[in-house]
């Protein structure tokens, strides 16, 4: 057995250096945190990331705006809808480009949708992080629904390069109200499953409630964002703060926690899969025929500039920061990805938990790698 | 021993092995298809019908995987593990009757034996868990150890409380003991005391914390592979059915309760059947906790064993002795076993907060936070 | 309720429904793909003149973000027959569909409608390089979903390849045109 000796703080414990990840199966992807334990308790937590840089952001000055699209679908791939949108916006913003509001509505539409499906998949690998094997079937299930949605309409289930610069690809299907119809009412059935099962259960409430808390301005402090920031008291949602595309017209909730602990985090998120539900029935109703798309060059060449946007992911606060040369390809594309600030709270979370705890929290803060490690 | 004693318990000894093995495959893929329905999932489906043999082919996968032994690991200790984790598992079955005459040796502490023998299985765990020169082993190897000895006393206490009411260790005098109403009835309590502490003992879900994947990946088995490993999946497979069968035992009377109105070798055959039944019965409870929970932690483990099963235990022991010493009917002991069950079940429930304190999550409309951003116009942070 | 047991009743719940997965090869529970399903890239193949649509023009391969296919672009002899108006036709094209991301910008961008998202999907392949598929095979994948859809072109007027009836004279001038070209 190889122990090893902790100089600094520690000096009068053996502590053992666990390497959880990037094999490890409850790390979400190739994350890899080096945790030393006294006996089940956690002394220190290290972090280490980058298994997955893919150099987006360099890859993206090599690109033109519109393949760019397809580098940010593989961003965050649990929500690539959002992401798609995240950049779009902001070269639309450059540009000064008005958006047609059909496309707006398609956009917004599918995005909630897009969060829903992130959320169903966070619920699913929460409940096996906290030893429930059933969760992540469930959650699979409403997320595939929602996918065969966009399959139908983007023509792919996950990488869409749906919502080009200046609007979306394409008109919706015609039957689209009425499948999501059918969707809408069995995402709410769904939803109000996947609660029942886990959220009164006394064992995954004693797994979660109090575990990894974390007050509100330190959270703001640490830069947290989107649902875990909410679950610790803060009300703040891009959404309503900046609101961006046409967010400002509709009418919901923002879900807001008191401890900024695991089963906050959990169910706030729960929460918000219902209040992205009236969103997009809201979005529906004000949806009118019209054009899909402004009217643009194929070859999107913004003027020189720059710009930046802040979009609400479903993992929180995404935003785009772009230079344009003015040619077709941008000068620097630097993104501001939410699962890569929530990450850094982690070691904060992580001091003097359980083991058992670290798979815990690392699941409710909910970071995708591809987004970390970009 | 006669040469006739040493073939009949060679024979034996065979037998229930072949016994074990087929009731290990059947219960492999029982719990796959019970758990695929639980998910909505339609589970092994290829090899054989609705995939029945799907645990034969699982059998010759294992048996032909290569067997990897780690370049740290403590040899000797190392693959002794297995075997010193299956002995026991395989040993308590001697002296476990599947009805009154299909039994390889009755004896009169057969209880005694049982839960002297269980106990042992900790010791393989922990051998595997060091021997295999691995952090996650280690850790898991003594969760185990501290997990299997903390449930040990409530699942004796509970099993004594029983011995109590039937005046005997030997099983068959027990499950002769419940011919007219099952333990089941008389003892509520104790059953949830033997069924969860049999839960933990058996170390699956929600009490899987020393194998658990998406912590210990594995635990102590984390190392092994191929035959070896195959060796502690029999072994837990088959503490899985020695502990539905000890609950059908002591709490559901056997193959009696009720009896099988036929004589002779009918009646053998249809009360081992009755048995069956009812111990797959038991086994299908398992898996379905298994598909529902998550997993405790391992403090929170320790604290629902000492703090909770144990005083129940006790209390349940006291109560069992204050009801035959003074004669009492036996319902009263049912209505006071049930209060102490539902006493329980609401201590389970308010641990970790209720009512108010439960949901902490509230739904602010949008429209508020608008007005609110505007008006500050900040950038709309609300640290409070 | 206490939660615990309610958690029980929801799956239990569940195990009672059917199960909403499907046995995978089965073609008949198959889950068939949506009409605007993007699977691999093909090429369309235009009966009427019995020869792709695609010129070799290369757009698509210069636009495709991940470099996946490649063309060779040649003189059509049907056009010097006068059977074709397409004056260049693709000789050799290859995709391979194993780098291909499936965004559909080859498709943006052709001028030719000559390039279409398939509902080929299927990745599998018994050869390494299975995934590298040629001219032949893309034409293949793309005739199966003309069939299968009635593809037509989204441009025929432009893009159709039948000769138009023009005054004879003319016809030769282009036709001359061409070839001194």
């Amino acid at each position: 057995m190889q122990f090893q000796q902790q100089p600094a703080q520690q000096a009068d414990s053996l502590d053992l250096m666990v390497n959880m990840g990037p094999q490890h199966p409850s790390t979400h992807g190739v994350f890899r945190l080096v945790i030393w334990i006294d006996g089940e308790r956690i002394v220190r937590a290290e972090p280490h990331i980058g298994y997955l840089h893919r150099g987006s952001e360099k890859l993206c000055e090599g690109e033109q705006y519109g393949q760019i699209i397809t580098l940010f679908d593989r961003l965050d791939y649990v929500s690539n809808l959002n992401c798609e949108l995240a950049f779009c916006l902001t070269v639309e913003k450059l540009m000064g480009l008005e958006v047609p509001d059909r496309a707006s509505c398609i956009r917004v539409v599918l995005c909630e949708l897009n969060r829903i499906a992130s959320h169903m998949l966070f619920y699913g690998v929460f409940g096996l992080d906290a030893g429930a094997m059933t969760p992540i079937l469930y959650g699979f299930r409403e997320r595939e629904r929602v996918q065969s949605l966009f399959e139908r309409v983007t023509g792919a289930r996950m990488m869409h390069n749906y919502i080009r610069v200046g609007g979306v690809k394409e008109d919706l299907p015609s039957d689209f109200a009425e499948r999501l119809g059918e969707l809408t009412a069995l995402l709410r059935a769904g939803i109000d499953e996947c609660d029942e099962l886990l959220t009164n259960n006394e064992l995954f409430l004693s797994r979660t409630k109090g575990v990894g808390a974390i007050g509100g301005s330190e959270g703001v402090d640490y830069g947290l964002s989107g649902p875990s920031l909410r679950a610790a008291g803060v009300a703040e949602d891009v959404r309503v703060s900046e609101p961006y595309s046409i967010y400002d017209r509709f009418d919901y909730g923002i879900p807001v926690g008191t401890y900024g602990d695991c089963f906050d985090r959990y169910y706030v998120r729960m929460e918000e899969m219902r209040q992205s539900l009236r969103i997009v029935d809201q979005a529906m109703e004000q949806m009118e025929p019209g054009p899909v798309s402004a009217k643009v060059r194929r070859i999107a060449r913004p003027p020189k500039g720059e710009a930046y946007l802040r979009t609400e992911s479903p993992r929180g606060d995404f935003g785009v920061y772009l230079v344009s040369d003015g040619s077709d390809k941008p000068y620097r594309v630097k993104v501001r990805a939410p699962s890569f600030a929530n990450l850094q709270a982690l070691q904060r979370l992580l001091r003097g938990a359980y083991v058992a705890d670290a798979v815990v929290i690392l699941g409710s803060i909910d970071i995708v790698l591809g987004e970390v490690d970009r | 021993m006669s040469p006739v004693e040493a073939l009949y318990y060679g024979l034996a000894a065979l037998g229930l092995m072949a016994f074990l093995s087929v009731m290990v495959l059947a219960l492999t893929w029982g719990e796959r298809k019970a758990l695929a329905r639980i998910q909505m999932r339609m589970g092994p489906m290829r090899v054989g019908l609705h995939g029945t043999l799907q645990p034969v082919a699982d059998v010759m996968k294992l048996v032909l995987k290569e067997d990897i032994l780690p370049s740290w690991a403590d040899r000797r200790i190392y693959w002794a593990a297995p075997l010193a984790v299956f002995v026991p598992a395989f040993l308590v079955w001697v002296t476990i009757p599947v009805s009154r005459d299909v039994v390889i040796r009755n004896m009169d502490v057969g209880l005694f034996y049982v839960v002297a023998i269980t106990a042992l299985s900790v010791l393989g765990l922990v051998m595997a868990g060091w021997g295999s020169a691995n952090k996650y082993a280690i850790l898991g190897g003594l969760r185990a150890a501290g997990q299997l000895i903390s449930y040990e006393v409530p699942f004796i206490m509970a099993a004594l409380a029983v011995a109590m009411l039937s005046q005997s260790l030997d099983l068959t005098e027990i499950v002769d003991g419940q011919a007219v109403f099952a333990n089941a009835l008389v003892q509520p309590l104790g059953l949830f005391l033997f069924f969860t502490a049999g839960l933990a003992e058996l170390g699956r879900t929600p009490f899987d914390i020393h194998h658990a994947e998406s912590e210990v990946v594995g635990g102590p088995f984390v190392e092994y592979s191929g035959a070896h490993w195959a060796v502690f999946f029999l072994a837990e497979y088959v503490n899985t059915f020695t502990i539905a069968a000890l609950t059908v035992l002591l709490f559901f009377g056997g193959w009696r309760w009720p009896d099988v109105p036929f004589d002779g070798g009918v009646h053998t055959a249809l009360s081992v059947l009755w048995f069956m039944v009812k111990t797959y019965a038991v086994i299908l409870v398992i898996f379905w906790v298994r598909g529902t929970y998550p997993r405790l932690r391992i403090d929170q483990l320790m604290a629902f064993g000492w703090k909770l099963l144990v005083p129940l235990s006790f209390a349940n022991i006291v109560l069992t002795g204050v009801v035959l010493f003074y004669g009492w009917p036996l319902w009263t002991l049912t209505v006071l076993s049930l209060g102490l069950l539902g006493g329980a079940f609401y201590l389970i429930s308010i641990l970790p907060g209720r009512g108010p304190s439960r949901m902490t999550v509230a739904v602010r409309p949008a429209r508020d936070l608008r007005t609110r951003a505007a008006g500050s116009s900040a950038s709309g942070v609300d640290s409070r | 309720m206490i939660g615990f047991l309610d958690s029980l009743l929801v799956t239990v719940r569940t195990a009672l429904r059917r199960p909403v997965t499907a046995q995978y090869p089965d073609p008949s529970k198959r889950q068939p793909v949506a009409e605007g399903f993007m699977g691999f890239p093909a090429l369309t193949w235009d009966e009427d003149v019995r020869e792709p649509y695609c010129t070799g023009c290369m757009v698509c391969v210069r636009d495709c973000p991940t470099q996946c296919m490649s063309a060779v672009m040649d003189d059509n002899p049907k056009h010097a027959e006068g059977a074709s108006r397409r004056r260049k036709i693709v000789r050799e094209f290859e995709i391979n569909l194993g780098r291909c991301i499936l965004c559909g910008i080859c498709v943006d961008v052709c001028n030719f409608d000559a390039i279409e998202m398939s509902h080929e999907h299927e990745l599998s392949k018994y050869e390494r390089n299975g995934n590298r598929v040629d001219l032949t095979r893309l034409l293949e994948m793309g005739r199966a979903y003309q069939r299968e859809t009635g593809w037509g072109p989204s441009q025929p007027k432009k893009n159709s390849g039948v000769p138009v009836e023009k005054p004879a004279g003319e016809r030769e001038k282009s036709a001359g045109g061409a070839a001194g070209r």
